[in-house]
């Protein structure tokens, strides 16, 4: 049998566009980020416009399909709307970029009024995601956050008055000194905001993140880990109970509102990454930008290429990437889709390996599909490595 | 080579008083070093002796020596092992010998293991010429050692030579001593051949390469031979000395020391100690003192992955090439699957082979905690020797059991007398003298059960004494105890690769710390694990590992599916490392788990 040869780019691709700039550094982010600076901001924008041009040119004669767009970061909400127009005006340029596009901009609420979201909004932007993180102000402040609980509220409101339709929160669990029951509370809170779409993220603390010398300076300590579980198994009883499907092990949406882009990650997608750090897969490569921004804008003005650590990947490392990352869905892996892609029966494989998390109610088999259990989800790890 | 020109000793010493530096200095005089370099490769051929400064052993060198009176001789440097796991061979290597020097340094002065290795020479009746080494030291303390000598050991300490291997002092007066206080060998030349084998070793090209030293009559090439104890016959191909490189030579004859080839396949049909003799005319007696060795040390190797077991074998199979004195055979365990119980000459020699298994054939290995022989008697009247604890008959079955007894001799400056004497008495021992050599230094001799030292004896005694007090051991007899098996049980199955013997007053104790030192390494799991030390079906300690709750990573943040594989991979990668035992995955080290009990418990 062999590996069926995939068609050129079969599915749009999704373009990721980074921005790394913040008001404050958060104690906990590990991310590619750094404090605003306006003239850098602008050298910035214009080093994107220039690589999205050239890409998309290099893409030859015809633009390439392409369905998304995600501003991420970093806290995009810093760039000004028109710079925001500039940038989707030039993914227009240089991809074909579906109508019923999805356009997603990560905003901060201390960055947004109305105004401004109505302004994002004519920029073309049609998804909206709040880093909320927590409705309590004290949590908020252990996480060095700059905004409140009420101006998180506020900024759901806002959205809605300035026409998004589409409009999702980041929480996350498991914060220093954060209990169940406080947990819980952020989420009817969120609930009662009825936003589109959730993301639910226990926290990863980074063996040198500044946070984790605050936790030991002010005494703070996390819950035990049987009390994370409760507090991840417990928010999705309530998010199911408030008429949201979990698609993902950390996210929720009502009907038609997943995250289209951020499903390309896991369902064996293509996209590409524009800006500093950025990501990008395509055609079995992987690559990243460089992480400097002020390498990448040099970089980019000199017309040199940004992109380091290209790796092609081998056929099990494909198969093996497209088998952990769809058991992050909760439809799981297709058995059926993976056979015609890759030639493989996965459970002919990987059988002997996963039979145990069946039999400890991690794993659920029905037909050729292969999916966690929300028990299985906490312990998703395990079950992965699998795979690697 | 006319005998009385001949001399043939050996160098006692402890590890580190400059027994290598001396026998260079030696080849250098008489002008071997040369060639020693070249060789150098062959003398100190692996690498795990070189890594741990032990010496298995080297070849005998043959050095050509012209004295101060003019005359030619012959010094056949014969090299002695440096740890007690390998005592036989010092004893047959010793009885190749006419004398001995006897290695002090001078700021250690007199060390258990010299002490038991000089004691081993006086039984062969060797002469013995006391050397006080490192006297350029600042800490050197000649008059000291000289005393020690005298009154440790009975020698005479005050015509002791004094050197510096280091700095080339004294070495020319051990050579003149060497000639002239040591006896030249007493053979019959024309006497029917016996040659004594002191060494051999498996050479792929060659076959069995046998290093012998001649007592009687003569050993050619082309001579039919017979190997006494085996009654094998072989046809002797050639033979040689050492020079240190190896030279053919005409013949080997009385008192002379070389190697011999002959068609011999496999080196466990060369055994060490065995005699030589021609098939024509053969020697009534062999030449006395033959042990078959016989190993002390028990342990169970499995693969990791089971598949591997095949490798395993082969790996076996060739270590053993070229060490005859470790034995294999296949074991079956319910945990562990197909592996083998493997004896060994006592921990080091454990150890060694282990290392060489994963070093030189890349075996991922589970070790089961080492044991001994036991001597069981059962209510039928039968004897039987139980080298595993899943070879002990049922309780009920059993009339009594014999463990191996050690008397241990132990050398310690005065202010630790007390910790090793508690340790002695913990570990059940049964003291034989105690006597303060002078006021500093006190030898120690203890009758212990052989299975507390191979347990952790010696670590705790290195802790106790700051790694100043040294040990030396003999196996010596056998007694009665009331010994019972200890069993693990993972998840209410009995894992019987972790079963240990144990005595049955420290049985309860033992069990506790044993289940808790298996609940620190055993990581938590994607369910409950219960813990549970029993003996003979009686729950004495239960400990419970809890059930992993959360292993999940956040966001996979902007489609960087590189790094998330990358925390996935060594996820696995720490997981390799563990044997999965029912559902339960075990770590490599949970299975020596008894070897590291006393680490925490009870310190």
């Amino acid at each position: 049998m062999h590996p069926a040869p995939r068609t050129q780019h079969s599915a749009p691709l999704g373009l990721y566009i980074h921005i790394p700039f913040c008001s404050a550094i958060c104690n906990y982010c590990n991310f590619n980020r750094g404090l605003f600076d306006a003239d850098l901001k602008t050298r910035y924008v214009d080093a994107l416009v220039t690589e999205i041009g050239r890409v998309g040119r290099a893409g030859g004669a015809g633009r390439e399909e392409a369905d998304t767009i995600f501003f991420g970061g970093g806290t995009p909400s810093l760039l000004e709307p028109d710079e925001i127009a500039r940038i989707i005006a030039t993914c227009d340029a240089s991809f074909d970029v579906a109508a019923d596009r999805e356009v997603t901009l990560e905003a901060n609420p201390e960055t947004v009024t109305e105004a401004r979201l109505a302004a994002f909004r004519r920029a073309g932007v049609n998804r909206l995601s709040f880093g909320v993180q927590s409705f309590k102000d004290e949590e908020l402040r252990r996480l060095s956050r700059l905004h409140s609980a009420g101006r998180a509220r506020d900024a759901a409101g806002e959205a809605r008055a300035a026409g998004f339709e589409n409009v999702s929160l980041d929480l996350m669990m498991w914060l220093p000194e954060q209990r169940v029951a406080d947990w819980l509370a952020s989420v009817d809170a969120a609930i009662a905001l009825a936003p589109d779409h959730l993301s639910l993220y226990l926290l990863e603390i980074y063996p040198n993140a500044p946070l984790k010398d605050d936790m030991a300076r002010a005494r703070w300590s996390q819950a035990p880990d049987a009390d994370a579980a409760a507090m991840y198994l417990e928010s999705l009883d309530r998010l199911d109970a408030a008429g949201y499907e979990q698609y993902e092990i950390s996210n929720v949406a009502r009907p038609g509102r997943r995250s289209r882009h951020n499903l390309k990650y896991w369902t064996d997608g293509e996209w590409l990454g524009f800006g500093c750090g950025a990501h990008s897969t395509r055609d079995g490569v992987r690559w990243k930008n460089v992480a400097s921004t002020e390498d990448y804008a040099d970089r980019i003005a000199r017309g040199e290429s940004t992109a380091v650590d290209a790796r092609r990947l081998g056929p099990d490392e494909r198969l093996g990437d497209a088998l952990f990352t769809g058991l992050r869905l909760v439809d799981g892996i297709d058995g059926d889709a993976i056979q015609r892609r890759y030639g493989v029966d996965v459970w002919r494989r990987f059988g002997p390996d996963l039979e145990r998390f069946l039999e400890a109610g991690c794993l659920r088999r029905e037909g050729a599909r292969l999916g966690l259990t929300r028990r299985g989800m906490l312990l998703a790890n395990e079950v992965m490595s699998v795979f690697v | 080579m006319d005998p009385s020109h001949i001399r043939n000793f050996s160098v006692i010493a402890h590890i580190d008083h400059g027994k290598s530096t001396l026998a260079d200095r030696f080849l250098e005089i008489t002008g071997a070093l040369q060639a020693r370099e070249m060789e150098a490769q062959v003398l100190d051929a692996m690498d795990l002796e070189r890594e741990r400064g032990i010496t298995i052993k080297a070849h005998p060198v043959c050095l050509h020596y012209t004295a101060t009176d003019g005359q030619k001789y012959v010094l056949n440097l014969i090299d002695t092992p440096g740890h007690v796991d390998f005592s036989y061979e010092v004893t047959r290597s010793l009885a190749a010998c006419e004398g001995a020097l006897l290695l002090v340094d001078a700021s250690q002065g007199v060390e258990a293991q010299t002490l038991a290795n000089a004691y081993l020479a006086v039984e062969n009746n060797l002469e013995i010429i006391p050397v006080i080494n490192k006297i350029d030291l600042p800490g050197a303390q000649p008059e000291e050692c000289r005393r020690q000598i005298s009154d440790i050991i009975g020698l005479d300490g005050e015509h002791a030579l004094l050197a510096s291997a280091k700095m080339g002092t004294g070495v020319h007066e051990i050579l003149e001593a060497i000639v002239h206080r040591l006896p030249p060998p007493a053979g019959i030349p024309d006497a029917p051949l016996k040659a004594l084998i002191f060494d051999s070793w498996y050479d792929p090209y060659r076959g069995v390469v046998i290093v012998v030293r001649v007592i009687d009559g003569l050993l050619t090439p082309g001579m039919k031979i017979r190997l006494m104890a085996e009654g094998q016959d072989y046809e002797s191909l050639s033979v040689g000395i050492f020079t240190p490189k190896a030279i053919e030579v005409d013949s080997l004859a009385v008192g002379e020391v070389g190697f011999l080839v002959a068609n011999i396949k496999k080196i466990s049909d060369a055994k060490i100690g065995d005699t030589i003799t021609e098939v024509s005319r053969p020697a009534l007696e062999p030449f006395p003192g033959f042990k078959p060795l016989k190993p002390m040390v028990f342990a169970g190797f499995y693969p990791v992955e089971g598949h591997e077991y095949p490798e395993l074998r082969d790996a076996l199979e060739k270590l053993r090439l070229n060490d005859a004195s470790f034995f294999y055979e296949p074991e079956t365990s319910v945990a562990l699957g197909f592996g083998f119980r493997c004896g060994f000459l006592g921990l080091l020699h454990m150890e060694i082979v282990q290392e060489r298994l994963e070093r030189e054939f890349d075996m991922d290995l589970v070790t089961t905690a080492p044991g001994v022989l036991y001597r069981v008697t059962t209510t039928d009247g039968k004897v039987q020797e139980i080298d595993s604890p899943a070879k002990l008959p049922d309780t009920g079955r059993i009339e009594k059991i014999e463990e191996p007894v050690i008397t241990a001799m132990v050398l310690t400056p005065a202010e630790h007398v007390g910790g090793i004497l508690k340790l002695c008495q913990d570990k059940r021992g049964v003291q034989k003298t105690l006597e303060y050599l002078s006021s500093s230094r006190v030898l120690i001799t203890y009758e212990l059960p052989f299975n507390e030292v191979v347990l952790d004896f010696y670590d705790k005694l290195k802790t106790i004494s700051r790694g100043y007090a040294s040990l030396d051991y003999h196996v010596t007899g056998y007694w009665e105890s009331p010994l019972v098996k200890l069993d693990i049980l993972v998840n209410g199955d009995p894992v019987d690769a972790l079963s240990i013997i144990v005595h049955r007053d420290s049985a309860y104790e033992r069990g506790r710390a044993l289940a808790s030192k298996m609940r620190e390494l055993i990581p938590r799991q994607m369910f409950e694990v219960a813990i549970q030390a029993a003996i003979g079906g009686r729950i004495i300690a239960r400990e419970t590992v809890s059930a992993m709750r959360k292993n999940v990573l956040a966001k996979c943040y902007g489609g960087d599916i590189s790094r998330k594989r990358k925390l996935l991979e060594k996820q696995k990668e720490g997981k390799k490392r563990m044997k999965r035992v029912g559902k339960v995955e075990i770590p490599q080290e949970a299975f020596l788990a008894v070897l590291k009990m006393g680490t925490d418990t009870e310190s």
